[in-house]
């Protein structure tokens, strides 16, 4: 069973912002939305570029390298050239601290 | 009566359109028809990861197979369309009964320039274009081999990368100085350069191929400048020209493409293009302009579609595209033939910077190496066409989104 995991103090993701962690050996994204954590797959689907490396808008994540948009609430692709969603990934903000479950 | 709306282009504005006019909730007949033999697919793998067999056939494709039967999309693949009677509304099909229609829309793209060079049509000399070009240059891929690249523009340069991380030995001969050098520039094309002597392609700029020889098949290329390259193989990119023949004699205007309006719209009521083959009217640049990327066909197809239902939505999408080379990800944005200065933010020589060009202190287009946000976030600022101040852009601490309406004072 995978448990959580700290990866940061919370305070240290701002809101509008995202970064990208090693978490029992997958690269994971974490970003702040209005204060709200997301925790989703860091590489796109299309060409393993890392999300957290693009923009984020509201609930999308822009891919830097080809433009795909995944929804980061739930992976989804909103826009190609990506086909495959991302993973999507349990986050919360427990005692001050970022804890992802991979 | 139900209508009739006809797609000439299986490719991926014509298979966009055709999804999106059921989509848009369109009950009438929809015929999608197409020259090449699979259903729409995406191009830009077949000179990236579909060429060095990365990636399979299956994701290439711009809706499943099954998607067109599913959707009431009448397709005929494998069909040439060759002429148009607008009086009439039909279309001529090469050996098969015309189909008539009420709304035509023409995605036909392009083909690749073909110049009079002896030896052309020697086995072993390609051009990559459709899907099975692309597979008789994958046959042809093998450590060892021998390959020349004849042209250095996005397809060339793209070529030639994959087949060095093929293990193929690339020589490459462009006209030019450096690669690239219309579109991005010769600062550009040199960074563009370097990255692929980093990686032993040998390159000659200057020279042009004379003649293709050999006996059977292909054995070496000759140049004007007297070189003889030995090689197994030879690609040629010398760039596209639009397919435009279905409209002669209608009366639609073809000038560089088939000319049509900020809606997609011929002069010739009911006949529409959009894709490579539309030379279209964009709002933003004030001006005609002809893209042959993947996004262009990609959201164009659809606004054509939207505009066939008469939605009115003139496509005003800032044209946008990306070229990977070896680890490098280069990306363009916006517009532009001519420039005052290029202003870079981050570094050429480390191969991660945007490059601005600038044009009456307004930002016309953009081209970035390994630096995609930059680039993404400086669509906003080409689309607002207002006066940016030349430091703003070169300083990194400034987020490109917050310049959109500064004024250079």
């Amino acid at each position: 069973m995978a448990e959580f995991e700290v990866v940061l103090g919370a305070d240290n993701l701002k809101e509008g912002e995202m970064q990208a962690f090693d978490v029992g050996g997958n690269k994971i994204a974490v970003a702040n939305v209005a204060g709200k954590f997301y925790a989703f797959g860091d590489a796109c689907t299309h060409m393993q570029c890392s999300l957290a490396g693009g923009d984020l808008e509201e609930t999308t994540v822009i891919c830097p390298c080809h433009g795909s948009e995944f929804d980061v609430t739930n992976g989804e692709v909103l826009r190609g050239p990506a086909r495959e969603p991302v993973g999507a990934y349990e986050v919360r903000a427990e005692g001050g601290n970022l804890e992802i479950k991979s | 009566m139900l209508e009739t709306f006809v797609i000439v282009g299986a490719s991926l504005a014509g298979g966009g359109a055709a999804a999106t006019l059921r989509q848009e909730g369109f009950d009438g007949r929809v015929i999608l028809i197409g020259a090449e033999p699979q259903p729409p697919y995406e191009r830009p793998p077949l000179s990236k990861e579909y060429l060095r067999g990365e990636s399979s056939f299956e994701q290439t494709l711009v809706q499943s197979s099954d998607f067109y039967g599913e959707n009431g999309i009448e397709t005929r693949f494998g069909v040439r369309a060759s002429r148009v009677d607008p009086a009439k509304k039909v279309i001529e099909l090469d050996g098969e009964e015309g189909v008539a229609y009420d709304k035509l829309l023409v995605a036909t793209g392009g083909r690749n320039r073909r110049f009079p060079v002896p030896g052309l049509d020697l086995e072993g000399v390609y051009d990559l274009r459709t899907m099975a070009d692309c597979e008789r240059i994958r046959a042809e891929i093998g450590p060892g081999r021998k390959a020349v690249v004849v042209g250095m523009g996005f397809i060339g340069s793209e070529v030639a990368a994959s087949l060095r991380q093929s293990g193929v030995n690339v020589v490459v001969v462009d006209r030019n100085k450096v690669p690239l050098r219309r579109v991005l520039g010769e600062e550009v094309g040199q960074v563009i350069e370097v990255i692929h002597r980093d990686h032993e392609a040998t390159l000659i700029f200057e020279d042009t191929v004379a003649a293709f020889k050999g006996a059977d098949r292909v054995e070496r290329v000759v140049t004007q400048g007297g070189r003889r390259i030995e090689c197994d193989f030879v690609v040629v990119g010398l760039g596209v020209e639009p397919v435009t023949e279905l409209l002669a004699d209608t009366g639609a205007e073809i000038d560089n493409g088939i000319a049509v309006d900020e809606f997609c719209r011929t002069g010739v009521e009911g006949i529409y293009a959009a894709g490579d083959v539309a030379n279209h009217y964009h709002p933003v640049f004030e001006r005609r302009i002809r893209v042959e990327h993947w996004q262009n066909a990609l959201n164009q197809g659809p606004a054509a579609a939207r505009n066939m239902l008469g939605k009115d939505e003139p496509y005003d999408d800032i044209p946008w595209f990306w070229s990977d080379q070896y680890d490098f990800n280069l990306q363009y944005t916006g517009f532009h033939t001519e420039w005052d200065e290029v202003i870079v933010r981050g570094s050429m020589e480390e191969r991660n910077f945007v490059a601005f060009y600038r044009k009456d202190e307004r930002v016309l287009a953009a081209v970035a190496v390994n630096r995609g946000k930059d680039l993404r976030r400086s669509m906003r600022l080409i689309k607002a066409q207002r006066p940016v101040d030349a430091t703003k852009l070169q300083d990194p601490d400034v987020d490109l989104r917050a310049l959109v309406g500064t004024v250079h004072k």
